[in-house]
């Protein structure tokens, strides 16, 4: 009879499993198998350790409980198998050892706990996270694991109360304590046969019934973690354009259109939510949840998947957007990347996000109106704002800056301003800041000034992949010409997409963010701020810093010498967006403000300045302030170093004098 | 239907203007280019109106070698094939301009056939000389309607429609017709990435017409005084107010 | 050494063609279709040809042109001068054509020895140009050059048989369609009230939209918001869009790219606020708010209520 239950359960589980591996193997190829140490130690840290799980405190060590759980017990479904053909036997060795019965009482009622524990949260608390979670499958779920332990604690009871238990009793606290409610007669006989064949019943259904469910995840989490990105967080995956007409077909469209790590991505959703927790755009009331999102995409692949595996006449997958997922859900994001953090199984949304976007853009001409003329004039005047590039280093006249003609040697480190700081005036101010420093510390740097172009970076997070790649050729070749090995960028968008991206294209420097490297001058004694400040100073981490490139000490260096940091509650890696990434500078925002909902949270901490490192922050939330009416100051880092240093006074680091030699 | 669409190059200028030291032309070095606008419409019209009715869209330009890229830019908007005069970049005058459109359109129609339509823009973004698209039309004997804003062919004859004050002035051409276009004629559209790259590859012939002597000679280019003039500051942020509405009163337009 | 001058119905810009005419020599003839203007002759004009001919009550630019020819013909002038209208450029640009002679559109002065002045970028580049033939043609830049009176009498007004062609009439109006406008025109207003990318949205136009129903003005806006979609192509103002002559013209949020100033420098005043005290249109405006469109733009409305209803 075992064998016969063995054998439906299998064959139900492997079935799915088959059609589950052909599904992803219709995703498009993308390189995963390379970097393999890191891979590894993604597993063993991510997956056996749970380190992301335990982001979130009690929910991670409930789930920790009921994983670890697990993995001790796996040995007693053997255990249970055998013994429920034999009822005198059991695992060699391992099922005599008083340690491993101590382990498994202890796991199972572990295990337990963390049942009621989720129980408690999901029936008591009701965090918004399950907002659109499938909760009811989750109840079974935890039901039969429920189950599962309680059927082995009392299958171990009752075998000790017959004197059946191969190890010594004294070692499994809690089985010997259940034991004393059975007697050894004969009801015990047929309970303790009852229980095996219970639990092993329970435990072949939740195999079958594993590959329908959310719960999938127990097989593909371990898989996605290890295929999840080893390079740069901050880095997309180029595509290649030289290809043949049939092969003209660009972004995903329709789900056969997604990588098979994208769709594994949908398969190992657990519908947790922490990542719709910290989407800010989620949070601001707009459509987009990136929960939701994975959700869709999977129950469009398991529409269609089967279909196309099929070969079924005639039939065309339906395209993604707006099939699966609205527009809003695609132009809502700002490639912020907090869901990617969050996520514990290692799913990828903002790739997600992008290949939607990138057909999109590429393939249907389908875009927010407003941004038009975003693409049109980093395509025809080489950058975002549209203005003649003749005019990029107006800001920098009166400054005495050397601006690097052709054929002139490199400097030491080239000053990459960016668009943002050579047309808009809030953002132009860090660049004069910038520049005031590096001279007044005596580095020896240069700017492009109109051989400057766009890094391409709107084009890119907008989904032009295309017009992306042809600034990335252009600016790689004006660099490596010149002969440039160090690029210091004011913009964490450039600084992400010099630094991260455009080795994919041929151009490999070493690129700081000015933070880093004016950090770098005050600790060598270069720049000697004021001391005894005591401005109150709130810092604000950009996400293309903080959380796709981890540059989150520097920024606070020079905070600290300059006044007194307040901190906000989410910062660093957990930073909330200011709302200009993924190329949202350049779209209206439809329902709430991101950017105000962040300048609350710097309000609140009642401090006087608000701190950045980055132009577009520093626009969106001194657009924030306004439009909200408090009086915060918001300055870029770089200028609150130099008004300090021009406070300190001391001639040897005033600014605007003449170059020190 | 068979149409041609003449276009130009010209430079994005932004808010200054920066002349060469022989004052001759524009400093273009490090600024943008792209189609003049009008007939960056004109480009779209043509390519809606062969979609509609079938038929073939050719990209004419008489400009530098740089130009081409103008000509591949409208081949992803839909244009089939381009011819490109190539010059060595010095500008030529309207009726040179002319002149060399209407010999390559006889060489064109002699060797594939007459062009139902021919689109040019109202006047070029740079030198606005308004004329080339009239000389054109009476050299090949057509009618030509000028400024349009709105055009629709049926049967052989094309409507026509100009804004004038108070609403619009209908014409109606027989083909083979000349029309002249402006921007707001219709919203060129974002190619898409298979369509930029099937450009590529599009057929684009190069000639090397010779240059006449120009008869509306430039002498040289001057940039107007008065740019970089400052204006009043009347006052920072709302409190600016009561000032704006003095100045208003003083014009008398409150 | 006569000259020819086209008069087009209700167009002062005509006025202002008048006086580069007077500097290009006299006596001045003038040429205009239906009507006689005998106030002409305030403005220098000695003769007013009428041309009369029923298939004329509909414009036809080849028809006034051959009438132009006719009179070029018979009074042999030294030049043909019209004003740079829509209609003045189609129509010197069809006799330029017939005659195989250059034409200079929009200029703003004449000098020695056959040399002008023309307009290039809409205004925002001049050119010297020589025109190379016995008779100029040229057409005047609208809002450039004054219209002025001189000590002049009544004219004489002629009738002209003009011997037509029917194939002139080829290309002809054959219809107008009246277009239901709410509001002032942008061509028409004294005041007009721009809105560029700096107004953020469709919506942000909503307090130009309310300052503009305290002045009657007309709202107009840059190329940038035509190309989003916020507002239509007939509200743009610019090189390719429409070029508005106010009294006075407000610049909001509207960074003054060459092509955009092409559209209204024929304003007499220009206000321009923006938020960046280095925006080029400050070089063009006469007068400069530096601040928040969206703080100030209703800060203005307001004061203007209070000083509207005192």
């Amino acid at each position: 009879m075992l064998a016969a239950a063995l054998a439906v359960s299998g064959t139900l589980f492997a079935r799915r499993a088959k059609l589950l591996v052909a599904l992803v193997r219709l995703g498009k190829p993308v390189e995963r198998f390379d970097n393999v140490p890191e891979r590894v130690k993604n597993e063993a840290v991510i997956v056996l350790g749970q380190r992301k799980l335990l982001q979130r405190l009690v929910p991670g060590l409930i789930h920790a409980a009921i994983f670890w759980g697990f993995l001790v017990l796996f040995p007693t479904i053997v255990m249970a198998m055998i013994g429920a053909v034999d009822k005198e036997a059991t695992l060699p060795w391992l099922g005599h050892q008083g340690w491993f019965a101590f382990m498994i009482d202890l796991f199972a009622v572990m295990v337990l706990a963390g049942v009621i524990g989720a129980a408690i949260i999901r029936k008591i608390q009701r965090p918004a996270r399950f907002e659109g979670s499938h909760l009811g499958e989750a109840d079974l779920i935890l039901a039969l694991i429920a189950g599962i332990v309680t059927t082995l604690l009392l299958w171990h009871a009752s075998r000790i109360a017959l004197g059946l238990n191969e190890w010594p009793e004294g070692a499994s606290p809690v089985s010997n304590a259940l034991s004393g409610l059975f007697g050894d007669g004969d009801v015990t006989q047929v309970l303790e046969r009852v229980f095996v064949w219970a639990h092993i019943l329970i435990i072949l259904s939740f195999l079958a019934y594993l590959p329908h469910s959310k719960h999938l995840h127990i097989a593909t989490a371990a898989f996605n973690v290890y295929f999840a990105r080893t390079r740069a967080r901050g880095r997309l995956e180029p595509l290649r354009f030289d290809v043949p007409e049939e092969e003209m077909r660009f972004g995903a469209g329709t789900a056969p259109d997604l990588t098979w790590k994208q769709t594994l991505d949908t398969f190992s959703c657990t519908e947790c939510g922490r990542c719709q927790d910290v989407c800010p755009a989620w949070a601001t009331g707009k459509e987009l949840s990136p929960k939701l999102l994975i959700m869709a995409l999977r129950d469009q692949v398991f529409e269609e998947g089967p279909k196309l595996i099929r070969g079924e006449d005639g039939f065309e997958p339906s395209p993604l957007v707006p099939n699966a997922v609205t527009d809003n859900v695609v132009w809502d994001c700002v490639t912020c990347g907090a869901c990617v953090r969050e996520c514990p199984v290692s799913i990828e949304h903002v790739d997600h996000i992008i290949d939607l976007r990138r057909h999109l853009v590429m393939m249907d001409s389908s875009f927010p109106a407003e941004s038009e003329q975003m693409l049109r004039d980093v395509e025809r005047a080489s950058n975002p704002w549209g203005k003649p590039q003749t005019e990029r280093a107006d800001w920098a006249a009166e400054l005495g800056v050397r601006v690097l003609e052709p054929g002139e040697p490199a400097p030491e480190v080239l000053y990459w301003v960016g668009c943002a700081a050579s047309f808009d005036e809030r953002a132009r101010t860090a660049a004069e800041s910038t520049a005031k420093l590096l001279k007044a510390a005596g580095v020896d740097f240069a700017i492009l000034g109109p051989r400057e172009s766009c890094t391409g970076d709107p084009a890119r997070r907008i989904g032009n992949e295309y017009l992306f790649q042809a600034h990335a050729e252009q600016n790689v070749s004006t660099l490596n010409e010149a002969g440039v090995t160090k690029i210091v960028a004011s913009c964490p968008h450039c600084f992400n997409t010099l630094g991260n991206e455009y080795p994919d294209f041929g151009g490999n420097y070493e690129v700081v963010h000015h933070s880093e490297l004016l950090a770098d001058l005050m600790r060598d004694g270069r720049l000697e701020p004021a001391s005894g400040n005591d401005q109150t100073i709130t810092y604000h981490d950009s996400c293309y810093l903080a959380r796709h490139n981890d540059v989150k000490a520097d920024p606070r260096a020079i905070v600290e010498a300059v006044g007194m940091p307040i901190e906000m509650e989410r910062r660093e890696e957990r930073t909330f967006c200011c709302g200009a990434g993924g190329a949202h500078m350049w779209m209206e925002e439809r329902a709430g403000a991101i950017n105000e909902e962040r300048v609350r949270e710097a309000a609140d901490t009642g401090a006087e300045t608000l701190a950045v490192a980055c132009p577009f922050c520093t626009v969106m939330l001194d657009d924030g302030v306004k439009a909200r009416g408090d009086e915060l100051r918001v300055v870029d880092v770089s200028t609150l170093l130099a008004e300090s240093l021009d406070a300190a006074g001391d001639d040897s680091s005033r600014l605007g004098g003449p170059l020190p030699d | 239907m068979r149409i041609l669409v003449c276009v130009k190059r010209v430079p994005l200028t932004g808010g200054k203007m920066v002349l060469t030291a022989d004052e001759q032309a524009l400093e273009t070095r490090h600024l943008g280019f792209t189609i003049s606008p009008h007939e960056e419409c004109g480009v779209e019209e043509a390519v809606r109106l062969v979609e509609h009715h079938g038929g073939e869209v050719t990209v004419l330009t008489l400009g530098p070698a740089e130009a081409e890229e103008q000509i591949r830019d409208s081949l992803a908007n839909g244009g089939d094939r381009g011819v490109h005069l190539v010059t060595g970049g010095e500008e030529w005058d309207p009726q040179a301009t002319a002149a060399a459109v209407v010999e390559t359109v006889q060489e064109e129609e002699a060797a594939g056939g007459g062009f139902d339509l021919i689109v040019f823009g109202n006047e070029s973004a740079d030198a606005g000389n308004y004329q080339v698209g009239i000389r054109a039309a009476y050299a090949l004997g057509r009618p030509i309607a000028t400024g349009l804003k709105g055009l629709s062919v049926e049967d052989g004859r094309a409507r026509c429609e100009q804004e004038v004050p108070g609403g619009r002035d209908i014409y109606e051409l027989p083909l083979p017709a000349v029309v002249s276009v402006l921007e707001g004629i219709n919203l060129p559209r974002y190619p898409s990435v298979p369509a930029k790259l099937r450009a590529r590859s599009k057929p684009v012939e190069s000639r090397s017409p010779e240059r006449p002597a120009p008869k509306l000679e430039k002498l040289r280019l001057v940039v107007p005084p008065g740019q970089g003039k400052q204006a009043e500051i009347l006052g920072n942020g709302p409190e600016a107010a009561p000032a704006v509405v003095d100045v208003m009163r003083d014009l008398g337009v409150t | 050494m006569p000259v020819l001058a086209l008069i087009e119905p209700n167009e002062e810009l005509s006025l202002q063609a008048l006086s580069l005419a007077r500097d290009l020599g006299q006596p001045i003839h003038a040429f205009a279709v239906g009507e006689a203007h005998v106030e002409l002759g305030a403005y220098g004009v000695q003769t007013v040809h009428v041309a009369e001919d029923e298939r004329l009550s509909a414009y036809a630019p080849a028809a006034w042109a051959a009438c132009l020819e006719q009179l070029i013909d018979r009074i042999e002038p030294t030049a043909v001068v019209a004003a740079g209208t829509s209609r003045g450029n189609e129509v010197l640009g069809h006799l330029a054509a017939r005659r195989n002679l250059p034409f200079a559109a929009n200029c703003i002065a004449v000098g020695s020895e056959g040399t002008v002045t023309r307009v290039r970028w809409g205004g925002s580049l001049l050119e010297e140009a020589r025109i190379d033939s016995e008779l100029k043609i040229l057409s005047v830049a609208p809002h450039m050059v004054e219209a002025t009176t001189v000590n002049g009498g009544v004219a004489n007004v002629e009738t002209v048989q003009a011997n037509l062609d029917d194939g002139e009439f080829v290309v002809r109006v054959i219809e107008h369609a009246e277009t239901r406008s709410a509001g002032i025109s942008l061509a028409e207003a004294k005041v007009v009230i721009s809105g560029g990318r700096g107004v953020g949205s469709a919506d942000g136009f909503g307090m130009l939209e309310e300052l503009a129903g305290l002045l009657n003005a007309a709202v107009g806006c840059s190329r940038v918001v035509t190309m989003a979609g916020w507002r239509p192509h007939t509200d743009q103002v610019g090189q390719t869009g429409t070029k508005v002559a106010p009294d006075l013209y407000i610049a909001c949020g509207i960074s003054g790219a060459t092509q955009h100033i092409a559209g209204c420098k024929g304003a007499k005043k220009i206000l321009a606020i923006n938020s960046d005290a280095e925006a080029p249109i400050l070089a063009s405006a006469d007068y400069a708010v530096i601040g928040d469109l969206a703080e100030v733009v209703p800060a203005i409305t307001a004061e203007l209520r209070k000083a509207q209803s005192s």
